[in-house]
Order: C-alpha cells, then structure tokens, then sequence
C-alpha cells in the first residue's frame, strides 16, 4: 500500500526530473510548468501516504530509514513549492525532482516501512528532531541548487560564452541574494534539529553527545554553515565563495544520507540500543 | 465573350519597397508617416481593382498589402499609386520594387510580422509597427474580412515564432549585449549606478541603452570638465571632475571606460581595493578604451566581469550567428502557417452559397448584355463591346463585394444569411437560362433548404455582424 504511493510518487518526481531536463534543452516554458505540476502531484501522493503510514501505525513513524529517506524528499519539495510561491525560479526544479527522486527510490529499495517503532523511540521528541533536522537539510538543498546555478552562470559570464541558461535564471545577485536567504532559514532548523536530538538523548540514553556518526555529520555541516552565515553576514563572504561553501555543506548532507547509514552502525541508521 | 463567367477569386497582393531593393533616399520619399496614412488609404481603395488595403510604412521598407480582384490589374495599379505621391521625386523603378500574389504575398506578411525579412532578424519593433498600421486601416475602413484575417493572422504566427524559435532573445548590438549582460549580474537595474569615464558617441549609445533599461543614478566624468558638464546635462547625470573621479569609483556598479590613455585607468590592484571598499559587491566594467582602459588581469577578480568592446561586438555576432539558424525554424512554422491560411482562403471561394450567387448574378448579367447586344446595343464598336462587358462586371463584383464579405467571415457557418440569400435570389432552383451547368454542378444540388419556418429567420434583417472590421 505505501510502496505503491511511494512508487507512483517516485514516478512522478521522475517524470518531472524529466519535464525539468527538456526545460534546459529547450528552453520552454511548458516544461517547466509541466514539471512544477508534476511534482506538485508526487507531493500530494507522498503527504498521502505519510497520512496512511501514520495513521496506520498510529504514531508519526519517522524511526527507519525507509521512512525519513522518503520523508526528506517530501520536505524538499515542499519547501520547493512554497519557495516558487514567492520567487519564480522554476530552475530549482531541475535539481529538486532528481533528488526527491533519488530519495524516494532508497527509500522504496529499504523495503516497506514496518509500523512498529522501537519503544526507546516511541516520544514525540522523534517527530520533532527528524522533522526539524530534515527541514534544515531540505533548504539546504535548496542553497545548493542555487549555488550550483550561480557557479554557472557566473563561469559564463567570466569566459564571456553566454548560453540560454543564464537567460533564463535570474540575475547573479539574484541567485547569491537567495544563497543568503536559504542559509539563513535552514540553519536555525538544523540547529534546532541538532538540540532537540541532544536533549532527548540526554533524556533517554543519559548523554548529550555520543559520537554517533551522524552527530559528527551533522556537526561538521552546522560548522561550516555557521561559519558561511558568519562571513555572510559580517566579513561580506559572498558570490562564488559562498556557493562553494554551501555546496561543500550539501555534499556531506547528501553522501551520509546516501552512503553513510551503509558503512556506519548508529542510532540513526536503525540501532537502537 | 472570352471572359471567364463569373468575377476571379480576389488575390492577396503585396507591392512594395525594402531595405535590400531599394535606397533610404527612395524609402524616405515613398513613406507613409502614420499619422498621414489615412487619406492615402482612401486614395488606395478607388483603385479600380482593388478591394482592401493596408499600407505599412517603416524606415526599412514601404509595402501596400492588398486585396484584389485581378492580379495582374491590382500589381500594375499600386505601382501607379506609389509613384504617383505627392513627395515622391525619385521614381522607383522596377528595380526597387517587388510585388507578390498569393501564396507569396501571404508568406510574406508572415515573415515580416515574424521579423524574418527584416533588416536585424528577430529586431521587436516589426510586430507593434504592421499592428499600428493595421489599426490606422481598420479604423479607416479599407480593411475587409480576407485582410482582417490575413493580419490577426500573422500576429498569430510572429508571436509562435518569437515563443518557439530562439530569434528573438539574443541581444545583437553591443548597447543591447552590454544591458543583457548588466541584467545577468544584477537585480534591478533601477538601483544601480553607472560611471562614464571620457566621452565618445559609442560610450554616449551605451549610456542611451542603459538608461532606457532603467538606470536612473550616472556619473560622468571627462578631463575636459565643461565637456562632462554637458553630457551630464543631456542625461540627467552627475558631473564629477577627472581629478575626483577615483574617490568614487566604489559607488559605481557599471563602470564605463572610454578615454584615449596610455596608461590604464584601473589596474588589478585597485579594482581589487574598489572591491575590497564596496564590500565584494558586484561591478561590471566595460572597456571601450584603445589602448585598453581596464587592466584585463581584472577579470580574475571575484565579483567584478570586465568586458572590452570587443568582447561585446564578439557576443553580438555569435548571437546572431544563433538568430540566423533559429530564423531557419521560423522560416518552417511560416511554411506551416502559410499552407493553413490558404487552405481557409480557397475555402472561402467554395462556400456553396456564394458560389451559386455568383453564378445567379452572373447568369444575369450575360443574359441582358445578350438580349442587349442583339437590339438596341447592335451597333455598338468592339471597344463600346468590352467597355460594357467591364463595366456590367464591375457593378456586380461592387454590389456582392459587401454581402460576400459578411458571408465568408463565417464560411458555411451562418446559416442565417445562408437561407436568406437562397431565398432572396432564388439559388435553390435549377440553374439554367442559357448557361448549360458545369462541373460545379452538384454544389448547386445540395438539397434544397426550406427557409420558411426556420427558427431564427426574423433576425435576418437586423442580425448585427459578429467581426465587422473596423
């Protein structure tokens, strides 16, 4: 039941990954359009399944992997649509419909999501750490997207070869404008997420910090990202070296989530002791 | 009576003058300012052959698109109409003029309106110049059903071309790559501050594009400081003296270099230290300077893109290197679009009402002129004959031009004056009276309609047309 939503989500996600690539080649507005309503639609199917999925077990079951994979993808483009609420940067899609995509294949390639949490995390304090923490790392993706199409754009204008991508974007300002304004929305989500994670920590296993190596992860982004927001706010950081910061953030956001639950035993990656 | 029986299928007609056949002093002359392009709208429908008329008239071309009851007639009597204005004294000759029918003269409304035959492909202005000349005709009057559609028509197409092909959006002057590449680096350039540094016509056009784009905030500094005065003056600008002008380069968001200098006016070092002042945010230079003005080592820098003229005039011809093979795609929808529109205009011609009416009519005419010709006409010459012959066809093409019009604006779908006309003339009834029936015969033995009790008859008379042009 939830892998079949979560299957036809990911096709949609797909298809709009799809919609987003024609958009770069031709440069056609209905493709982009195309693939803002299609991931509009992954986003309804996904928030239904979270729906049943809780509903069934009767408890925000965010504690597997299966689970908060897919529910990451969700928070993305969630915070994609109401981003392009605002601003109009169909752009963005190209990099969020093949992440959520991604996200939700690992997520369907963990199996069906079982509906018993592990009583050590049957507390209100899960739904609230993985949400906060995801949300963070949802608009950081955000910031990373942005980024990558500031480095473009402004490797273009650089060699003087212009392209119709940078037609189509917004101007450079614009993109490191948004950087900014990313940065600093998903970095108190993720500090809020890191803290809420210690003190139930403390609260149920009696320490705040256990060099779990997700907490490590997690640590070393909040550090570079503070740092970036810093310089940003303060030293005038900005253009080119903040988009390699950000994307540097993202990248260790995005290999631990891919790889790391692989290659490290930890809470986070379903071992609850 | 060699003539064909009933009045020729009217042609789309195109006569004119452009920028590849003829010179700007002929283009000059022949022009149509719009604001006099009325009374020569009026002057162009007493032409005896023609029977729309739209006259457009840019600094690159002067071209009357035409409707047409003979071909041959109409070319011939438009020529005579543009040589015969009041200001023309250079004579084009046949040289500088060309002249299209039909299919051609479609496609080549088309293209103009798509902006394929212009001077700069895919230039924007075309479209809103053939839309206020279609205007100024339609309120005028000389605008009928076939040109009507003929130009909503190529609004149509020039906006699919614009939308579906890539000819349009690539800046191909160096003022307009220059605003292009000011857009990609900045916001709004409403709040942005440009500094000119020396003078020359191609800083000035620069400065012209920039402000049309929305600069509002410009310095302008000369070493002759009268001459920065001046320029100030013209642009609303800020004059600031040559020896003062370092102190505000770090206020200035677009720097333009256009002095005669062998020392650079900007190296790395200071545009570094510019930028170290104005908090890393984004300049654009552009060099306009021989020798160099800006160091070109600037461009290294983070956040600051330097452009020489060059550079600009390289980006220019590559993007219309890019506009020449979309103008390839845009040739292909016109191709398109020009089989679709001749499809609804022979369409038009094989409407069975209008076809039996002109046949009625025409059966009409024939038989008076023959009753005629054998009694009290016998004696006429052979010109008196042929002057007859012109004159009797010219008064029913007159008389059918309006009600055909109306009919064919809704071909076979107003049945309305459909019926009214097969009632008012009698078409329903075997053809006949000295005509044998031809190969059109089976439109004339559609079955018979029976008007009486239709519902809706009684809105004939007062049934108010639903596109009257004009």
């Amino acid at each position: 039941m939830y892998q079949s939503l979560l299957q036809a989500t990911a096709g949609f996600y797909l298809l709009a990954t799809g919609a987003f690539i024609l958009h770069l080649f031709s440069q056609r507005e209905s493709f982009s359009r195309a693939g803002q309503w299609l991931l509009l639609a992954g986003f309804v199917g996904h928030a239904v399944k979270f729906v049943f999925l809780f509903n069934d077990a009767g408890f925000p079951a965010l504690a597997q992997t299966a689970a908060t994979h897919s529910f990451y993808g969700w928070l993305m483009v969630g915070v994609y649509l109401t981003v392009q609420l605002q601003y109009r940067l169909p752009i963005l899609g190209g990099f969020v419909a093949p992440l959520a995509f991604l996200m939700s294949l690992r997520s369907i390639a963990l199996g069906e999501p079982g509906l018993e949490t592990p009583p050590a995390l049957l507390t209100y304090w899960l739904p609230l750490h993985v949400t906060l923490a995801l949300l963070g790392n949802a608009v950081f993706a955000l910031a990373f997207a942005v980024s990558v199409v500031y480095l473009v754009v402004r490797r273009q204008l650089k060699q003087k070869r212009m392209s119709g991508l940078s037609r189509t974007v917004p101007a450079l300002e614009t993109l490191d404008r948004l950087n900014k304004i990313f940065l600093v929305w998903g970095f108190p989500f993720m500090t809020l997420g890191i803290l809420t994670g210690s003190v139930w920590a403390h609260a149920q296993w009696g320490n705040f910090w256990s060099w779990d190596p997700r907490q490590i992860t997690s640590a070393l982004t909040w550090l570079l990202y503070g740092i970036l927001l810093h310089g940003r706010l303060t030293a005038g950081w900005r253009g080119r070296k903040a988009a390699v910061w950000t994307i540097a953030g993202f990248l260790i956001v995005l290999g631990y989530f891919l790889w790391g639950d692989a290659f490290f035993l930890s809470r986070h990656g379903g071992r609850f002791e | 009576m060699s003539e064909p029986a009933h009045p020729v299928p009217h042609q789309i007609l195109v006569v004119g003058v452009n920028h590849r056949t003829a010179p700007v002093e002929l283009r000059e002359q022949l022009a149509f300012p719009a604001q006099h392009v009325d009374g020569a709208l009026q002057d162009l429908l007493t032409l005896p052959s023609v029977d729309e008329g739209v006259i457009l008239s840019t600094c690159n071309r002067v071209e009357v698109v035409a409707v047409a009851r003979d071909g041959n007639a109409g070319v011939a009597e438009i020529e005579d109409f543009l040589k015969r204005q009041p200001d023309v004294h250079l004579k084009p000759t046949r040289d500088h003029l060309y002249h299209h029918a039909r299919k051609n003269a479609v496609r080549h409304v088309f293209r103009v309106a798509s902006s394929l035959d212009s001077m700069v492909v895919g230039e924007p202005q075309i479209l809103g110049q053939l839309k206020e000349y279609y205007a100024i005709a339609q309120q005028a009057g000389t605008v009928g059903s076939i040109l009507h559609r003929l130009f909503h028509r190529s609004f149509a197409v020039a906006k699919r071309v614009r939308q579906d092909t890539g000819i349009a959006n690539r800046p191909v002057s160096v003022g307009s790559v220059a605003v292009d590449l000011a857009r990609r680096i900045f916001d709004r350039l409403e709040e942005k501050t440009v500094m000119v540094i020396g003078s020359g016509a191609m800083g000035e056009a620069l400065v012209r594009h920039l402000v049309e784009n929305g600069v509002r905030s410009l310095m302008i500094t000369n070493r002759t400081f009268e001459r920065a005065v001046e320029l100030a003056d013209r642009f609303e600008a800020s004059p600031i003296r040559f020896e003062d002008y370092g102190r505000y380069l770090r206020l200035a968001d677009v720097i333009i270099g256009s002095v005669e200098s062998e020392e650079a006016l900007m190296t790395r070092d200071t545009a570094a230290e510019v930028l170290r002042e104005r908090k890393q945010d984004n300049m654009f230079l552009i060099d306009l300077g021989v020798p160099r003005n800006f160091d070109p080592l600037i461009n290294d820098l983070d956040n600051v893109y330097l452009y020489h003229v060059d550079d600009l005039a390289d980006v220019a011809r590559e993007n219309l290197r890019g506009r020449e093979s979309e103008a390839d795609k845009g040739e292909e929808i016109v191709d398109q679009e020009v089989e679709a529109f001749h499809r609804w205009l022979t369409s038009l011609d094989q409407v069975p009402t209008i076809v039996a009416l002109k046949r009625k009519l025409d059966e009409i005419r024939q038989g008076e002129l023959r009753k005629s010709l054998e009694s009290s006409l016998k004696d006429v010459s052979e010109r008196e004959r042929k002057a007859i012959e012109d004159l009797t066809a010219a008064m029913i093409n007159k008389i059918l031009h309006a009600p055909l019009t109306r009919l064919k604006q809704r071909p076979g779908g107003d049945a309305d004056y459909d019926d009214a006309l097969r009632a008012l003339f009698d078409l329903d009834e075997e053809p006949g009276q000295g005509r044998p029936p031809e190969a059109d015969q089976d439109e004339e033995q559609l079955p018979a309609r029976l008007p009486e009790g239709r519902p809706g008859r009684g809105t004939v008379a007062s049934a108010p047309s639903r596109r009257r042009p004009g």
